[in-house]
């Protein structure tokens, strides 16, 4: 791929990107989240069309436009994205061929020669299942190599898996590696995204590292070295863009999780494991870690656990043990929880500012269940000033409003509330500089009052420059906890990418 | 380990599949359900011959239009206008055949025309046009579904509203009597008048090649299976499996045989039915219909055009509404501004009593002919037993939403191997009951605790959980035992 220019609304994704791959190898793209990474496969495998981006795709030699995904299979080229393409309700057979059935006379299934070929590439990819079973029953491992195997089946050449193993347990991420190995002995080159810096150690021939849209640099399979690629991928140094604060933190424990365990039963897997940890009263503390590491599922179960993971263990909330299974309830025991995806579950967009502000605590504003709509009025007021909202009036429409201003609605809504304990999910994601500046300051005046803050943030620079202290998450394991003065990029990352 | 005995073995084999597939079974017990309990209350009058060809005869146009609703409802859409386009189209024929084109033919022939002719070429014009026109709504209404993106319910009602009103207009807001012989035949006549004995003939001679058939392909099936190293049920299963099928032919072959036959209407719901079954099963355009309702953005991704099927499965709504329309016109012999409300309201009832997802995917047209069997079971028995006509529809409502509630509850059913559970039940027992007490011990520990505020109330709980985890182990284990993993043991 030829110096690849691929812009988004507001956003240049890549910038002039040249990615190199050679015949039979196994590449690894590397780089912090929102680097680009995906979205030069995406283009690569023509999910995002000709002419969408500027730039050249050479594939054998020759130059390539894909206007759409069938024009990247029919040369060989499969993209395995993270949500994978698969059919729950169907069986694992019928499964590899959708899209390209095995046809008798032009249009009726042979589903003979579908079985038999069905066992084939099931046997090539080394998975011994019954080609019956109903792919939504398998595990996530499973149906990863269902994908590879429907790969196999189009006549693969060029094999490109984006964090094939983000979502597996570690017996399954080293079937699949192995896996990879062994199809590169048949010729199948591979493009691998992956924040594991272990794997790409075991198995890469090349790595490219990606950073903010560009290409850092790209080496070798000799050159590879963790540390090298660690300091590549972070990269910038920390400018002076937190506003700095005195310590807050107080001795009181606010919030303790003890053997904290939560079961995803659709995943099969514990997406929260043995979880220890504490917050004081007036903290910061911040949860590090890659995505899909398990942080917003943490999150969620202490949260009130809204998505319905199996879990065990206890949660203690100013001294007492406390069962939090609803929402309802963790707002009640003084927990906010302020989403990732404030789009889709945090505020309601065709709503005006005075509504969404004050939704989670309704009873604040209404007498016997009838609203009082001019204390709703002046509420929000108080709160688009305090929080500096920028908006003509409070019965704005959300939609209208920039993205760090929605933010603010939702931080607003939350603090309406009146939470203890604000767990903030990606609170800057998506919003320029210097909202982010004016977030920070929020959260530097909350823990002033006495607050105590959890922060999640894929953001490396924002949890050393923002937290009192960070534990850092790998595949829903604990695996360090720093005060932010032993902290550094580096340590972090290497406790990350396990 | 001790060997189990085969008899309790075949048992078990048999619950296990029992309760391994219970979603695919639920509507037949249901149907067996309203059956004896029919039996009872009419003193046998609703499972005799003419009764039950009746009922059959009745659930025609339901299932028909059950058929092609499965299909828009697997791929997530719903159409509300079925009803009363089936309606209009019938009003349209009718019109046709009566007025319309006989006027046409005796003017373009100078009255030339024979009248058996002229009867037999109007309706063949009139099917045509008919045809023709649904073909267009049905394009329509996919065409606006799919590429403008209007919701299907938005689309459809306001089609249900147009065709009620054209079926009002074509009718003239009066009942119009049907007069043609061959018309007439399709709703009220049977195949054959040749008898053997007391019986119908065809029937006994379709029912006993059917049963050859089953057999036939049923070995053959089993030999395929084998030949491609697919594993195959035991022998004594493979054998009830037949013998149950065979059995549930021969009472039909005996029913239906004993009253006229096979009619007109259960012939065309059979061909329509084997057809589509054939479609959603064996062809490539079926089968995508099911992608793209379990996953459309996977579909797409995989070079499947979800718009282009969802217009086919439109259309394909359309024809069916219109065999749906003219066998309800013909059955009654007349065309009626009343015809038409409710129609698509059992199409849809009856795909969702037939285990079709609201959720996309998932839906069988087979099933959906069953859940139009209840549903017309339930309104034909009520009559029969002289139940207030008030009642029906809220039995109706209430077994609707019981069968979608059987849907939720077994959606997660594992596949479960009793002989293999009886193994591990055996192997097991000791850990079991010991993780059992361990686990009682330590929530009576915490309770207690919890309840005097007692200082080691979180080291508890921690015991708490993890006894309950160990417990929760043994169990999984044994739930999901199955008989391979004891084979080295038993020999």
């Amino acid at each position: 791929m030829k110096s690849i220019t691929k812009n988004f609304p507001g956003v240049r994704a890549l910038d002039n990107v040249d990615l190199y791959v050679e015949k039979g190898e196994i590449h690894f793209i590397v780089g912090e989240n929102g680097a680009g990474k995906s979205t030069l496969m995406k283009v690569l495998s023509g999910i995002y069309p000709y002419g969408s981006y500027t730039g050249d795709i050479l594939f054998d030699e020759q130059i390539k436009h894909f206007h759409n995904i069938s024009d990247s299979v029919s040369c060989g080229i499969v993209i395995i994205n993270q949500e994978l393409a698969l059919f729950p309700d169907l069986s694992v057979y019928e499964n590899i061929f959708v899209g390209h059935e095995i046809k008798r006379k032009d249009y009726l299934v042979d589903w003979d020669e579908t079985k038999l070929l069905a066992k084939k590439y099931l046997d090539m990819v080394g998975l011994k299942i019954d080609i019956y079973e109903q792919v939504g029953t398998l595990g996530v491992g499973k149906q990863q190599l269902i994908e590879i195997a429907k790969a196999l089946s189009q006549n693969v050449k060029l094999l490109i898996l984006d964090e094939p193993t983000a979502a597996l347990n570690e017996d399954d991420s080293e079937n699949l590696l192995k896996l990879l190995v062994q199809l590169k002995k048949e010729g199948i080159t591979s493009i691998m995204i992956s924040h594991k810096l272990k794997e790409v150690e075991a198995i890469a021939d090349s790595i490219t590292v990606i950073r903010d849209g560009k290409v850092i640099v790209r080496m070798k399979r000799e050159e590879i070295n963790e540390q090298e690629i660690i300091r590549n991928m972070v990269g910038r140094e920390i400018e002076n863009i937190f506003p700095k604060r005195p310590k807050y933190v107080e001795q009181e424990v606010v919030l303790e999780t003890v053997h904290f365990n939560a079961f995803d039963t659709q995943k099969n897997r514990y997406i929260v494991n043995n979880s220890n940890i504490k917050i004081k009263k007036g903290e910061v503390v911040g949860i590090a870690g890659l995505m899909g590491a398990g942080r917003t599922e943490l999150a969620h179960s202490i949260f009130g656990n809204p998505r319905k993971y199996k879990i065990s263990g206890s949660t203690i909330v100013f001294g007492n043990v406390v069962k939090l299974n609803t929402p309802q309830k963790a707002i009640e025991a003084g927990i906010a929880y302020v989403s990732e995806n404030r789009k889709k579950d945090g505020l309601i967009l065709g709503e005006d500012i005075s509504q969404n502000m004050t939704i989670a605590a309704l009873k604040k504003i209404s007498n016997r269940g009838i609203l009082d709509f001019l204390e709703q009025a002046l509420q929000t007021e108080k709160y688009v000033k305090d929080l500096d909202i920028k908006t003509p009036s409070i019965h704005q429409y959300v939609k209208n409003l920039s993205g760090g201003n929605q933010q603010k609605v939702q931080v607003g809504k939350w603090l309406f509330a009146e939470p203890k304990i604000l767990i903030l999910d990606e609170p800057t994601r998506g919003i320029d500089v210097g909202a982010k500046y004016e977030i920070y300051t929020i959260i530097n005046d909350l823990v002033a009052k006495g607050m105590s803050i959890i922060l999640i943030s894929s953001e490396l620079p924002e949890i050393l420059g923002m937290c009192d202290r960070v534990y850092v998450i790998a595949e829903g394991v604990q695996t360090a906890e720093f005060l932010i003065e032993d902290a550094t990029a580096e340590k972090i990352m290497e406790k990350a990418t396990l | 380990m001790k060997q189990i005995d085969p008899i309790r073995k075949y048992i078990l084999t048999l619950l296990s599949i029992f309760r391994t597939n219970i979603r695919d079974y639920g509507m037949y017990i249901a149907l067996i359900v309203i059956f004896v309990i029919f039996s009872i209350l009419t003193n046998g009058v609703f499972l005799r011959p003419m009764n039950f060809t009746n009922l059959l005869n009745q659930t025609a146009y339901v299932s028909v239009l059950a058929v092609g609703m499965t299909l828009v409802i697997v791929t997530r859409q719903i159409d509300l206008s079925v009803g009363y386009l089936g309606a209009f189209l019938g009003a349209f024929v009718v019109v046709g055949v009566e007025i319309t084109y006989p006027e046409f033919l005796t003017k373009l022939t100078n009255g030339m025309m024979s009248a058996q002719l002229m009867s037999i070429l109007s309706i063949i014009i009139a099917i045509i046009l008919a045809l023709v026109i649904t073909v267009g709504v049905g394009a329509l209404k996919g065409f606006l579904v799919a590429k403008v993106k209007v919701p299907s319910f938005v689309v459809t009602l306001a089609g249900m509203f147009v065709f009620k009103g054209l079926l009002m207009i074509k009718t003239n807001n009066r009942t119009i009597p049907t007069s043609n012989t061959f018309f007439d035949k399709i709703g009220v006549g049977y195949l054959s008048n040749f008898k053997i004995g007391n019986m119908d003939g065809l029937t006994l001679i379709l029912g006993s090649l059917l049963m050859l058939l089953v057999i036939v392909f049923s070995f053959i099936k089993r030999e395929k299976n084998v030949r491609l190293g697919i594993k195959v049920e035991p022998v004594s299963l493979f054998a009830t499996k037949v013998f149950f099928l065979l059995g549930i032919i021969f009472l039909l072959m005996y029913t239906l045989g004993s009253f006229r036959g096979i009619s007109y209407l259960l012939m065309i719901t059979v061909v329509v039915v084997g057809i589509y079954h054939y479609f959603t099963t064996q062809t490539v355009l079926g089968r995508r219909i099911y992608a793209v309702g379990g996953n459309p953005e996977a579909a797409e991704l995989s070079g499947i055009s979800v718009e282009k099927i969802i217009i086919i499965v439109f259309v394909s709504m359309g024809v069916l509404s219109l065999i749906s329309g003219v066998m309800y016109a013909s059955m009654l012999q007349n065309t009626s501004p009343n015809h038409g409300p409710f129609w698509e309201l059992y199409a849809i009832a009856a795909a969702y009593i037939g285990g079709t997802s609201a959720n996309g995917g998932v839906g069988k047209v087979v099933n959906a002919v069953v859940g139009s069997i209840v549903i017309m079971s339930l309104k034909n028995g009520m009559a029969l037993a002289g139940v207030n006509a008030n009642i029906e529809p809220i039995v109706l409502g209430t077994v609707l939403l019981l069968a979608v509630l059987f849907d939720i509850y077994t959606r997660n059913v594992r596949a479960v191997d009793l002989v293999g559970m009886f193994y591990a039940k055996n192997k097991l027992q000791d850990e079991y009951k010991e993780a059992k007490l361990a686990y009682i011990a330590a929530k009576k520990e915490l309770e207690l605790a919890t309840a005097n505020n007692e200082s080691n109330v979180i080291e508890l709980e921690y015991q708490f959980t993890s006894a309950q985890g160990e417990y929760n182990r043994i169990k999984d284990r044994i739930r999901s035992a199955k008989e391979e993993d004891f084979l080295n043991e038993l020999r």
